[in-house]
C-alpha cells in the first residue's frame, strides 16, 4: 500500500503534472500528425527525457504512448486516415458517420471509449504488474532466457508481413545487439576498431532512424495523397441511447485490449482489430457495421487504447516490451538506470506506481482533451508535409547527437533510417529488429547466466518445468498458426476440396 | 526477383560476418565460463541463414503466383524521384555536418521543403534557419548539449 500512495504522492507535484498536461498535448499533437505515430513520437522525445529524473522522463514517454494512440482517432473520423495503425479500423465507421455529418458524436463517442478503455486497463496494470512481478521474483536465468525467447518469437506476429521475415528482422536486432564487449569475457565484438563502439550501438539512435527517419523516405513516396477533411460543428457526447447501446462493448473491447497488450510484442493495432471483429460478432445489427455504427467506434477504440496499459505489463514487471512503443519506452527505463523486472517493484515500487498513476492521469484528460480540443488538434493534421518533416530530421539528428554527443550516432541514425526505409519497401516490418536490439543484449547475457549455472548442459533447461513451459509457448507462437491452419484445412470440406 | 535477390542478399551478408566473427578473440579454455565472444553471433547469423532458406523455398513454391497473395513486399513499386532526392540530400548532409552540424541541418532542411514543393520564402526560412537555430539554442540552454565546433557554432561558443 506505501508505494501506491507513494506514486500517487510523487505525482502531486505540480511542475510534473503540468509536464504531463504538455505531453499530452505534444502526443496528441504527434498522433495526429501526418506519418507521425505514438512510436515515432516517444522515439523522437526520448533524448529530451535523458536529463530529467527518471519519474518525469518516464511519465513523459508513457504519456506520448497513450495520447498519441487516442489522437489517432480524430485523423481517423475526420479524414479517413488513420493518425496511427491501430485506429485503422477507427475508419470503418468513423468516416461514414462524419460523413453524415455526425463527426461530433463519433469523436464523443471514440473520447468516451478511450477513456473508459485506458482507465480500465491501468487498474488492470496496477493490479496485474506486480502479481507477475511477484510470480516472476523466483525465476533463475534459464527462465529468463526462455521468458526472452518467448518474447522474441512472439516478434513473428507482428504487423501484416510474412512470420519469416519478421523473426529475421528481429534475429538481426539480436545480431546488432552483439555489437560492442562482450559481457562475459569483455572481448570486443564488431567494433571495427572504432572506440565508439566498444559500449555497443545506442538504442536511441536507432529508435530514431528506424521510426523517424526512415518515415520521412516513406512520405517521399506519399508527397501527392490528397487528405480532405469532414465539416465538423462541435463535439458532444454520446446521447444516453448510444451509452446503453456501447457499455457492453467498451467493457469487453477493454478487457480483449488489456490481454492482447500484455502478450509480449502485441500492440495497440491487433487489439483494435480483434476488439472490433467481436464488437461485430456480438452487436445486435451487425449490417451496420462498415456504415457507421457508433459500436464500431467503441470497439476499436476502447480496445487500442486498453492495449497501452496491457502493454506496460510486461514491459515493467517482466522487462519484455508488450508493443513497439513499449520497446522505446523500455530503452528509456535502461538509460536511466532502471532495470525492469520483479525488482522494479520490490526496489522501485514508487517509481512503478507513480507511472501507473501518470497514466490514469492522461487517460482522464482525454475527456477534456478531445471534447474541446479535437476540432483544432483536427486542424493538425494539415500542417504539409514539406514543412513538417524537415523539422522532424532537424530534431531527429540532434537528438541522436544529443545522448552521447557523438557524431557515429548522427551517421548511425541516418544508416538505421535509410535500412528502415528498404525493409519496409521488402516487406520487412522494423518493430522487430528495434525490439530484437533491445532483447538481444539480455538473451545473450541470460544464456551465458544458465549456461554456467547448469555447467554447460544446456539441455538441462529443458528439465525445469517453467523454463519447459516458456520453449512448448514458443514453439506454439511459431508454429501453432500453421498447425491450426493444417488441422481447419482438413475440417473444412470445401477448402479440402480445393475450392 | 526480389523474393530471391533479398534473402540472397541476406546469406551474403551473414557469410561475411560470419567470417567477422571467426577473427574475434578467444579465450583460454581455463578461464571460460559460459560461451566463447563468437558462439552467440554465430547463432544467430546461422537462424538468419536458416530463415532465409525458408524464404527461398517459399518463394520457390510461390513462383508464378501474384506477388500480392500475401507478400507486400515481394515486388514492390519502383522508388520515386522524391525518395532518390532525398537520399542525394542525406549525402549533401553528409558532406556539410562535418563543417557544421546546423550548417548541414539547415540546407538539408530547407532544400528537403523545396524540393517537395514548398516554394514560399518564409516557410523556406522556418524550416532551414530558425528551426534549426530553436533546436540549437533547446538542447544547448536547456539540455546542456555541446555540440561540435563549426562555421556556425562557432559564432556561439566564441
Amino acid at each position: 500500500m506505501e508505494p501506491f500512495i507513494g506514486g500517487l504522492m510523487a505525482l502531486a507535484d505540480p511542475q510534473l503534472l503540468v509536464l504531463i498536461f504538455a505531453a499530452t498535448l505534444a502526443g496528441v499533437i504527434i498522433g495526429a500528425l501526418p506519418g507521425l505515430n505514438a512510436t515515432t513520437g516517444a522515439a523522437l522525445l526520448l533524448p529530451f527525457t535523458i536529463t530529467m529524473d527518471p519519474i518525469p522522463a518516464i511519465a513523459i514517454l508513457t504519456t506520448i504512448y497513450c495520447a498519441a494512440t487516442f489522437a489517432g482517432a480524430i485523423t481517423a473520423i475526420l479524414i479517413n486516415t488513420p493518425g496511427t495503425s491501430a485506429s485503422a479500423t477507427t475508419c470503418l465507421d468513423g468516416y461514414p458517420l462524419a460523413q453524415r455529418g455526425e463527426a461530433g458524436r463519433a469523436l464523443g463517442m471514440a473520447t468516451v471509449s478511450s477513456t473508459f478503455g485506458g482507465i480500465i486497463s491501468v487498474v488492470c496494470l496496477m493490479a496485474a504488474a506486480p502479481l507477475m512481478a511477484r510470480a516472476a521474483y523466483n525465476f533463475a536465468p534459464p527462465e529468463y532466457f526462455a521468458l526472452t525467447v518467448f518474447g522474441l518469437s512472439m516478434l513473428a506476429t507482428i504487423g501484416d508481413g510474412s512470420p519469416v521475415k519478421n523473426l529475421i528482422a528481429g534475429a538481426l536486432g539480436v545480431l546488432a545487439a552483439s555489437v560492442g564487449k562482450d559481457l562475459l569475457t569483455t572481448v570486443e565484438r564488431f567494433t571495427f576498431g572504432m572506440s565508439e563502439l566498444t559500449e555497443g550501438i545506442g538504442f536511441v539512435p536507432v529508435m530514431i532512424g528506424l521510426f523517424g527517419i526512415s518515415e520521412l523516405l516513406v512520405q517521399a513516396d506519399r508527397l501527392t495523397v490528397e487528405r480532405r477533411q469532414v465539416i465538423m460543428k462541435t463535439v458532444k457526447l454520446p446521447s444516453r441511447e448510444d451509452y446503453s447501446k456501447v457499455w457492453k462493448t467498451i467493457l469487453r473491447s477493454s478487457g480483449i485490449g488489456t490481454f492482447i497488450g500484455i502478450l509480449p510484442a502485441e500492440g495497440a493495432t491487433v487489439a483494435s482489430m480483434i476488439g472490433y471483429n467481436e464488437a461485430r460478432r456480438w452487436s445486435k445489427t451487425p449490417e451496420e457495421f462498415g456504415k457507421g455504427a457508433i459500436e464500431g467506434i467503441a470497439g476499436s477504440e476502447a480496445a487500442n487504447n486498453s492495449a497501452t496499459g496491457g502493454a506496460m505489463v510486461p514491459t515493467l514487471a517482466l522487462g519484455i516490451p508488450g508493443s513497439p512503443t513499449a520497446a522505446v519506452i523500455l530503452a528509456g527505463l535502461m538509460i536511466h538506470g532502471l532495470q525492469p523486472g520483479p525488482t522494479m517493484f520490490t526496489e522501485q515500487a514508487e517509481f512503478a506506481f507513480a507511472i501507473f498513476w501518470a497514466m490514469l492521469f492522461v487517460n482522464i484528460l482525454f475527456i477534456f482533451i478531445g471534447l474541446f480540443g479535437a476540432k483544432l488538434f483536427a486542424r493538425i493534421t494539415f500542417v504539409p508535409v514539406q514543412i513538417l518533416w524537415p523539422i522532424v530530421f532537424t530534431f531527429s539528428i540532434v537528438g541522436a547527437y544529443a545522448l552521447d554527443q557523438s557524431f557515429l550516432d548522427v551517421w548511425i541514425a541516418i544508416g538505421s533510417g535509410i535500412l528502415g526505409y528498404f525493409m519496409r519497401r521488402f516487406g520487412y516490418s522494423v518493430v522487430p529488429l528495434a525490439i530484437g536490439l533491445i532483447l538481444g543484449g539480455m538473451v545473450e547475457k541470460r544464456l551465458g547466466q544458465s549456461l554456467i549455472m547448469l555447467d554447460d548442459q544446456w539441455w538441462l533447461m529443458f528439465t525445469r518445468p517453467l523454463s519447459l513451459l516458456f520453449f512448448a509457448l514458443t514453439f506454439l507462437a511459431l508454429f501453432g498458426p500453421l498447425l491450426w491452419r493444417r488441422v481447419f484445412t482438413q475440417r473444412d470440406p470445401l477448402k479440402s476440396m480445393g475450392e | 526477383m526480389t523474393r530471391f535477390a533479398v534473402p540472397i542478399c541476406l546469406i551474403g551478408f551473414c557469410a561475411l560476418a560470419y567470417w567477422q566473427t571467426t577473427q574475434f578473440d578467444r579465450v583460454p579454455p581455463i578461464l571460460l565460463r559460459g560461451m566463447q565472444p563468437a558462439d552467440f553471433p554465430q547463432m544467430v547469423l546461422l537462424l538468419v541463414v536458416v530463415l532465409s532458406l525458408v524464404l527461398i523455398v517459399q518463394a520457390w513454391l510461390a513462383r508464378g503466383v501474384e506477388a500480392d497473395g500475401g507478400d507486400p513486399g515481394a515486388d514492390p513499386e519502383p522508388m520515386t524521384g522524391n525518395v532518390w532526392k532525398t537520399m542525394g540530400l542525406f549525402l549533401v548532409f553528409a558532406a556539410l555536418a562535418p563543417v557544421d552540424l546546423f550548417l548541414g541541418l539547415g540546407v538539408f532542411a530547407g532544400c528537403l521543403a523545396f524540393l517537395w514543393g514548398e516554394r514560399r520564402i518564409v516557410m523556406l526560412a522556418v524550416v532551414a534557419l530558425v528551426a534549426p537555430a530553436c533546436v540549437f539554442f533547446l538542447f544547448d540552454e536547456v539540455f546542456e548539449v555541446r555540440f561540435p565546433r563549426g562555421l556556425l557554432t562557432n559564432l556561439w561558443y566564441g
